[in-house]
């Protein structure tokens, strides 16, 4: 017995041991672990002797992913698309430099479980021992908040994705780039739509998870609705927690909204919805963050159908070369439809989520931004990205450089879909608003 | 009780002066040149190697250490299992950061208030709470931290669910975000060093005598004259006070807070867990508890072979360990080699 201790004992030393000398020696750049990182590798060494001039370059380009923890699901579909931009990119042979050489793209990414514990830590170590020219965030405003500090300290160019609270992009920093919609025009647009087909309905409902996201979107489209005379009757956040939704429906029923908005995240949006259905609330106008947008949506079935959910992106976006010619931007980048079909035939035919789309778009306008540049200078590339106008399949890309709120994104906005059957009695996502790219009208009252 | 110095504190003897009461008692601090010589060594070794990312992983590390230290002194020396102890790292966080996003104070008086508020949640606490024993008085704490993450979701000043950011302005006053970070480094160091000599003192003082007669016989300690509920009480105000003050120090580092990182469950039962692993009860045990476990941890995480089954190999790990190693590593080190006992307390 005795024994046994002493080799568990020294187990967990050598394991100890080998864990801070892990950090004392410099690493080998662990890209080459990264399972998946081989094939986009290989074609790489593969076309470095034809292309020969120079050495083919590779730009190292860091992030942590939450491959566990309760962000896990949007932060997957967001790496999922991250790495479909990456072997588009290698595949083409590389992002082409002012000097017609070509840099291939490779990743390091760790696991930050979700929590801002490591992740300074992991970032500290993307910058400096993986050597990381650029780095992508990690899922969540929170985590966002905390990278970017590290990002600003080692000056490199971070581009978000996944992170839409305004205030982290207020704080005087210069380096970081957000490529979704900012909180606080996530659910004006749903106040705008009621507007438009209801002129009558006049009292609001807003119940919402209290997270920072939810809470900074709804507090944005609570004064938005105000300032165009709606009443707020309610005002109600709930724990993320929450799976009992009945104390928040009676309230719902006693101040008799004509609209309810709010939500959270997935899980607590969907039992929401649900809930709500099953006590049959009387309500024309139902909009909720988050969970309507996600394909698993339509599990709930008839609970779902005219449910209202804004959306960073959606596969039917109407975004092309003449939408923006149109518009008098330039265009970059696939398809939308060529995006979604290269993601179904990556990933085994699932659909891709406004997350993993927000993937592939940071990927994409970093691309584009070493492209303008012509180089990987960071100075350069903060250059070109300050100076960006353009649209994607993932819609206008442009950001604020104003001193008080660098980085911001100003181009994007929203679109907004509703849960429809269609002639077969079948669920299907339609885009709903704004009109100019609307798939269907608007189903009002809700059924 | 294996403390061989029952009243060896220095001024124990009123006519010598100090330094001839340290000769005399000079074996008292064998057990204190271990712990100290640790933290010096993790101290410098960022500067050594010259490398950021061993300043961010021993930056986590430290952290560790201190705050199991500190629970340490509940924990271990009082036997008093606090479950929610990563409240007073949540409040004094949010009290210091408050003071410096909002009020515009810099971080030295904002680590203070954060210490105080702490400090003095844990003293009307064990008012109230340490009456309970055993596990009720675990499920009382957990409930303390989580009824403190409603208060603070609730609470406008603290900027409710949202949290509070702070402004980048803050860090160049301290000469940017690099050096505010290695300056954030140092600090955690004093702290660590600190709370190591506290952690110290108060195991060899006749107050931790004290503490560590209720954890054997609350009752029995009673009948010897200990005066229970002031000496738990102090004991929870102590273990509470270098969490408030790390918690602002980290927050003030990760430039945002939210209630649901601040006040994060999982956080405090690794705390428990470091204790635990090193040895309850003794000055080294949270020491190498925090290093075993953060590195581990750390390698896990970062490791091309365990990064995408970390938690698991952790999980296993952590159930060898309390298998066959139950006293902790000073505690299995202590009974294998009795030799080491004066060393090791």
């Amino acid at each position: 017995m005795k024994r046994t201790f002493f080799w568990s004992f020294l187990l967990i030393l050598v394991l100890a041991l080998a864990a801070c000398g892990g950090s004392a020696e410099p690493t080998a750049p662990a890209a080459a672990a990264q399972p998946g990182e081989t094939t986009a590798e290989q074609p790489a060494e593969a076309t470095a002797p034809p292309a020969a001039e120079t050495a083919a370059q590779t730009i190292i380009i860091g992030f942590t992913a939450s491959q566990t923890g309760n962000q896990n699901v949007p932060s997957t579909g967001q790496v999922n698309g991250l790495n479909l931009w990456k072997d588009t990119v290698n595949e083409a042979g590389g992002i082409e430099l002012a000097d017609g050489s070509k840099v291939m793209v490779d990743f390091v990414s760790y696991d930050d479980e979700s929590n801002t514990d490591r992740v300074q830590e992991l970032y500290t170590r993307l910058a400096t021992e993986d050597e990381a020219n650029f780095l992508i965030s990690p899922y969540s405003s929170g985590l966002t908040a905390a990278a970017a500090v590290i990002s600003e300290q080692y000056g490199k160019v971070m581009i978000t994705t996944g992170a839409a609270s305004d205030d982290t992009y207020q704080q005087g920093l210069t380096l970081v780039y957000q490529a979704y919609t900012p909180a606080s025009r996530y659910l004006t647009g749903a106040v705008d739509m009621l507007e438009s087909v209801d002129p009558e309905a006049k009292n609001v409902a807003f119940v919402y998870e209290n997270s920072k996201f939810s809470t900074d979107v709804v507090e944005a489209a609570r004064q938005y609705a105000e300032g165009k005379g709606y009443n707020v009757v309610l005002m109600e956040g709930y724990d993320p927690e929450t799976t009992d939704f009945g104390p928040f429906i009676n309230k719902i029923q006693d101040s008799q909204p004509d609209a309810i908005m709010g939500g959270g995240h997935f899980q607590d949006g969907s039992t929401f919805t649900r809930q709500l259905n099953e006590k049959n609330v009387d309500v024309g106008f139902f909009a909720l963050l988050v969970a309507p947008p996600e394909p698993d949506f339509a599990d709930l079935g008839d609970a779902a159908v005219g449910v209202v959910g804004p959306s960073q992106w959606e596969p039917q976006a109407a975004f092309t070369p003449d939408s923006a010619s149109a518009a008098g931007l330039d265009w970059y980048g696939p398809l939308g439809e060529e995006f979604v079909q290269s993601y179904e035939a990556k990933f085994d035919g699932a659909e891709p989520s406004y997350h993993a789309a927000g993937g592939y778009a940071a990927g994409l306008i970093l691309e584009k931004a070493i492209r303008d540049a012509g180089s990987t200078d960071p100075a350069a590339v903060q250059q070109a990205l300050d100076a960006m106008n353009l649209q994607t399949f993932f819609g206008h890309i442009q950001f604020d450089t104003s001193a008080e709120a660098h980085g911001l994104q100003t181009g994007h906005s929203m679109v907004y879909i509703q849960w429809q059957k269609d002639a077969d009695g079948n669920l299907v996502k339609e885009v709903v608003w704004p009109l100019e790219g609307a798939t269907a009208d608007t189903i009002y009252p809700m059924p | 009780m294996n403390s061989p110095q029952d009243s060896s504190v220095v001024g124990s003897a009123p006519k010598v002066s100090w330094r001839e009461a340290l000769s005399q008692n000079a074996g008292a601090y064998v057990g204190l040149i271990l712990p100290l010589i640790i933290i010096a060594l993790l101290t410098i070794w960022p500067t050594v190697t010259g490398k950021d990312i061993t300043r961010e992983s021993i930056f986590t590390i430290m952290l560790s250490i201190a705050l199991a230290s500190s629970l340490n002194i509940l924990l271990g020396y009082t036997g008093y299992v606090s479950f929610g102890h990563v409240v007073f790292f949540g409040l004094g966080g949010y009290v210091g950061f408050y003071l410096m996003a909002v009020q515009g104070w810099s971080l030295w008086p904002a680590m203070a208030m954060g210490g105080l508020a702490a400090g003095l949640l844990a003293f009307l606490l064990g008012k109230a709470i340490l009456r309970l024993r055993g596990g009720y008085f675990a499920l009382a704490t957990i409930g303390v931290n989580e009824a403190m993450r409603a208060f603070i979701n609730n609470f406008e000043p603290f900027g409710g669910p949202v949290g509070m950011t702070l402004n980048f302005q803050v860090y160049r006053d301290y000469g940017g975000a690099a050096q505010a970070l290695r300056m954030t480094f140092y600090i955690l160091a004093a702290i660590t060093f600190i709370v190591i000599l506290v952690s110290y003192f108060v195991r060899m003082s006749k107050f931790g005598l004290g503490l560590l007669a209720i954890r054997e016989d609350e009752d029995a300690a009673e009948v010897m004259g200990v005066v229970a509920p002031s000496a738990k009480t102090w004991a929870y105000v102590l273990s509470a006070i270098f969490p408030g003050i790390l918690g602002v120090l980290f927050f003030f580092k990760n430039g945002s807070i939210e209630p649901v990182p601040a006040f994060r469950l999982n956080f405090s039962i690794e705390m428990i867990v470091m204790v635990m692993l090193g040895g309850q009860g003794t000055v080294l045990g949270p020491i190498l508890g925090g290093i075993g476990y953060q590195s581990l941890r750390g390698y896990l995480l970062t490791s091309p072979l365990f990064k995408n089954i970390q938690l698991a190999v952790a999980g296993v790990l952590l159930l060898v360990i309390v298998l066959f190693v139950p006293a902790g590593v000073v505690g299995w080190l202590r009974n294998r080699f009795p030799v080491l006992r004066r060393i090791l307390q």
